[in-house]
């Protein structure tokens, strides 16, 4: 589980030095893991770390920020709950967030003269600030659950641009969110009504269906049977006491200077 | 050269501080025929000596004791004579510091470089010393915090770039100091340079000159080099490998070999978990980690200070990255290391920082067990809610517990830093910053932390609930809770996730990022359509705990007792009364020597020996 996480399989090899090595903080090589991003919103990938490379390079040279490089990281973070990934992101570009000011490319570290110039803002307003409000929003809904919220708040008329110009771009989101909440289902559930689950799922009728037997769920009347797993066969166990031996090392100690 | 002189003046004057100056200046002096302006010459000369007499005048002022300590100290470091070094650095600086300098600085490095016979290794050590006297003691004005950063780097320069391995030998505990000094003054840099309102002018065009002093790259690069020249990674790989020692030379080569690089290097593993902290990178920092084993037997327990603040901000990083239970074990180790430790350690000049360190762990433990209710060390439980009983107990109520949650991460959270500095170098963005200044990393930080905390914010009082009860109708459920039955649904999908936490298993020697899915909680359940099904994991009785305890006490008892002296039977009444006072005025007549020595505890002690010969007798 982790294991994926942290080295996904789809990684290239090339990505995983960069990810790996000290040239991650290397600014000529942002172009290989923004290209690996892309790679990851087209073909269904998802790797946290390499995207966090990128996010860390930002940091440290606000001149590569490129704010669609930034989003596509967080929709893809974001159909990563109840992981912390999101949060991972937002701590990494929090310094930015809140600034209603884009600096211009020009005032690197190195160039004196930035000093004289006059103010000035981008060409255009960073398409970030008005969005990360609502991508939080989207993502405490799915962190606590409330998937029937989240898809009409998606689906209404203010995320337009975010559905446009980016959710579009990103192959398989409407999936990746149905797969969240698969997955708090699938550890809830033994049994779950059809219209209950449709609402999670943003299906009805047909689709629906269909996307049950793909989980290999069955149907039942009203209801979907969800195939026991560790998570929704529940025990009572007696826990018994374990002593370790470290624990005895004073009394074992003591024991020896006597 | 006489404008090489003037050059030289307006530089010093520039710092506010002599870099080397005194060295090569008089010397300029001995060719006054080449000058046909004799007024300037006169001067220049003139200045030089001033300074040249000023200087033996401070050198003269610097009390003796300071001075045979300088000396025997860089003899000490001459001669490589690690208890020697370790005894200076660790005792003879911190008493005349006490003495001399508690509320100013150290003579500055020129004054006594005669003492030292101007050498520079040891002047870049003694500036090391100096400079984090002037952070620790006093405040640093930008003129100390950008000579701190050179001086530093002249060090790492001397270490990384000389020909071959630099023939120098230091207590490990210092190159800790060395290291974890670097990381401190950055952070301090960092959160100094970030108030945009109290600089004046000339700081002002100095951070806009002097953007590479400090920055973030130059911190790393430092670490990484660090890294790569003692070849520390391989090293650990080798030795984790069991390879030979033969083998192991051989892989690390001629620098890896000594124990200053390597040490260097080790700590350097762990000021960089330190730095990615500091700045959010909670991914990274782990991942650092990968090759250092964290246990009581690795190098980093060698050095109290390094041992304890590995812990604090790996389990830290745990917490931001939800790994409770993983955070919680990492503290609960630390802190049984900590009191265990702390029989030995009172008087160590680092007592109180670790202890400091000890009471932030002793909250975020209060935060993660609040999260993650677990069963977790009776004594280090009942330390943390002696400490912050109040807070946990607000914490464990769910949503009203948030301002008990923020009081005490803010308390206990490293000190965040931003990334980049205000844009100094443009007024009008500069007036912008300051208009509507971003939150500073603390607040957000915490904002992303709180954020953690009320998303799981019903699962306590569902808790209650479903314990009293093995099954449950969810509309009944709702009912008793005021909510609508759909949204307790997915409440209940919340709690479910939060009793499911990545977890590294104790033994494992992997990337402390890795991890298995476990349950982590006692109360489980499942719903089956509008039923919930309620099990509980219950807990055997222990009775481990409580006879440890116990069998630890009795040895405490009966190791007082054992050490305390006989009681004599000649005078019993003297033996009824254990207090001190009889003690001692009954010890001049049985020794008079320990009445000489005055203090109270020799006295007594002294008393102690004197009834022990009159016993034998």
């Amino acid at each position: 589980m982790a294991a994926t996480w942290i080295r996904p399989p789809t990684r290239p090899a090339e990505i995983d030095t960069l990810v790996e090595g000290v040239d991650r903080y290397n600014p000529s090589n942002v172009q290989y893991l923004e290209d690996y991003l892309y790679q990851q919103t087209r073909e269904r990938q998802y790797d946290c770390l390499a995207n966090l490379a990128i996010l860390k390079l930002y940091q440290f040279n606000q001149d590569l920020y490129n704010s669609d490089v930034v989003i596509n990281i967080l929709l893809k973070a974001l159909t990563a709950a109840p992981g912390p990934d999101f949060s991972l992101c937002l701590a990494l570009i929090g310094d930015r967030s809140v600034r209603a000011v884009t600096r211009p490319v020009s005032n690197m570290a190195t160039d004196y003269f930035s000093v004289h110039q006059p103010y000035q803002t981008t060409d255009e307003p960073d398409p970030l600030l008005p969005l990360l409000p609502e991508l939080t929003k989207l993502s405490e809904l799915l962190m606590t659950c409330r998937f029937p919220q989240f898809w009409s708040i998606y689906r209404s008329p203010e995320l337009a641009p975010l559905r446009d110009n980016y959710t579009v771009e990103c192959v398989g989101f409407e999936d990746a969110v149905r797969e969240v909440a698969i997955r708090a289902v699938r550890q809830t559930f033994r049994r779950i009504g059809t219209k209950r689950l449709g609402t999670y799922l943003d299906l009805e009728g047909s689709e629906l269906e269909e996307y049950v037997h793909e989980q290999g769920w069955v149907l039942d009347g009203s209801n979907v049977v969800v195939p026991p797993n560790a998570d929704n066969v529940v025990r009572s166990t007696v826990q018994n006491e374990e002593l370790k031996l470290p624990q005895l090392a004073k009394i074992i100690a003591h024991a020896q200077m006597a | 050269m006489a404008q090489r002189n003037v050059y030289e003046q307006e530089l010093d004057e520039d710092l506010g501080d002599n870099l080397d100056f005194a060295i090569g200046n008089y010397v300029q002096s001995g060719a006054p025929g080449l000058y046909d302006d004799q007024v300037q010459l006169d001067q220049a000369t003139l200045a030089a000596m001033q300074m040249q007499l000023a200087q033996q005048q401070a050198l003269a002022g610097v009390p003796d004791a300071v001075k045979r300590f300088i000396v025997h100290f860089h003899q000490s470091i001459r001669d490589g004579n690690l208890a020697e070094i370790s005894l200076a650095y660790e005792s003879g600086w911190n008493r005349l510091t006490e003495k001399f300098y508690a509320k100013t600085e150290w003579p500055e490095a020129e004054i006594i470089s005669p003492l030292v016979g101007d050498d520079p290794i040891f002047l870049i050590l003694y500036r090391e010393l100096y400079y984090r006297h002037v952070y620790s003691r006093l405040s640093p004005n930008i003129d100390d915090r950008f000579h701190s950063y050179e001086n530093s780097c002249e060090l790492f320069n001397y270490l990384l770039n000389s020909d071959g391995p630099a023939p120098l030998d230091l207590p490990e505990q210092w190159l800790w100091d060395i290291i974890d000094e670097f990381i401190y003054q950055f952070q301090s840099f960092c959160s100094w340079r970030s108030k945009v309102a109290n600089k004046n002018e000339e700081e002002i065009v100095m951070l806009i000159e002097g953007t590479q002093i400090w920055s973030c790259y130059s911190v790393l690069n430092v670490l990484y080099s660090l890294i790569q020249k003692s070849q520390i990674l391989e090293y650990l790989k080798a030795t984790q490998a069991g390879e030979t020692p033969e083998a192991v030379a051989e892989i690390v080569g001629e620098y890896g070999t000594r124990s200053l690089y390597r040490m260097l290097g080790y700590f350097s593993i762990i000021g960089l978990l330190r730095v990615h902290t500091l700045l959010g990178d909670y991914t990274l920092a782990l991942k650092v980690m990968d090759n250092v084993e964290l246990s009581q037997k690795a190098p980093l327990a060698r050095v109290t200070a390094c041992h304890v603040a590995t812990y604090y901000y790996v389990g830290f990083c745990y917490l931001m990255l939800r790994r409770y239970p993983d955070a919680n074990r990492t503290f609960v180790t630390i802190l049984n290391f900590i009191n265990r430790m702390r029989q030995y350690h009172t008087r160590s000049y680092q007592y109180d920082q670790v202890n400091k360190t000890g009471d932030r762990m002793y909250a975020l433990l209060a935060i993660c067990s609040a999260l993650s209710p677990s069963r977790l060390d009776d004594n280090i439980m009942n330390t943390v809610k002696e400490k912050y009983g109040e807070q946990y107990g607000k914490m464990t109520q769910g949503s009203e517990g948030l301002p008990a949650f923020e009081e005490l991460f803010i308390y206990a959270c490293p000190k965040f830093i931003a990334a980049n500095p205000p844009p100094y170098e443009n007024e009008v963005q500069l007036a912008a910053w300051q208009e509507e200044p971003p939150a500073d990393p603390v607040t957000r930080h915490l904002a992303l932390f709180l954020a953690d905390v009320r998303a799981q914010d019903t699962v306590p009082t569902l808790r209650s609930f479903l314990k009293l009860y093995t099954s449950l109708d969810a509309g009944k459920l709702a009912n008793f809770l005021d909510a609508d039955e759909e949204e307790l649904v997915q409440q209940m999908m919340v709690m479910k996730q939060c009793s499911r936490s990545l977890t590294r298993p104790p033994t494992s020697a992997g990337s402390l990022l890795e991890g298995e899915i476990v349950t982590t909680t006692d109360l489980d359940f499942a719903i089956e359509e509008n039923t919930v099904v309620i099990a509980e994991s219950t807990v055997g009785r222990r009775y481990g705990g409580w006879f440890i305890r116990n069998i630890e006490h009795a040895q405490r008892v009966f190791d007082s007792l054992r050490s305390q002296p006989l009681p004599i039977s000649k005078t019993p009444a003297a033996t009824a009364v254990p207090n001190g006072q009889t003690e001692k005025s009954e010890a001049p007549a049985a020794q008079p020597r320990a009445a000489a020595g005055r203090s109270g505890g020799r006295a007594a002690w002294g008393a102690t020996n004197a009834r022990r010969v009159e016993i034998e007798a």
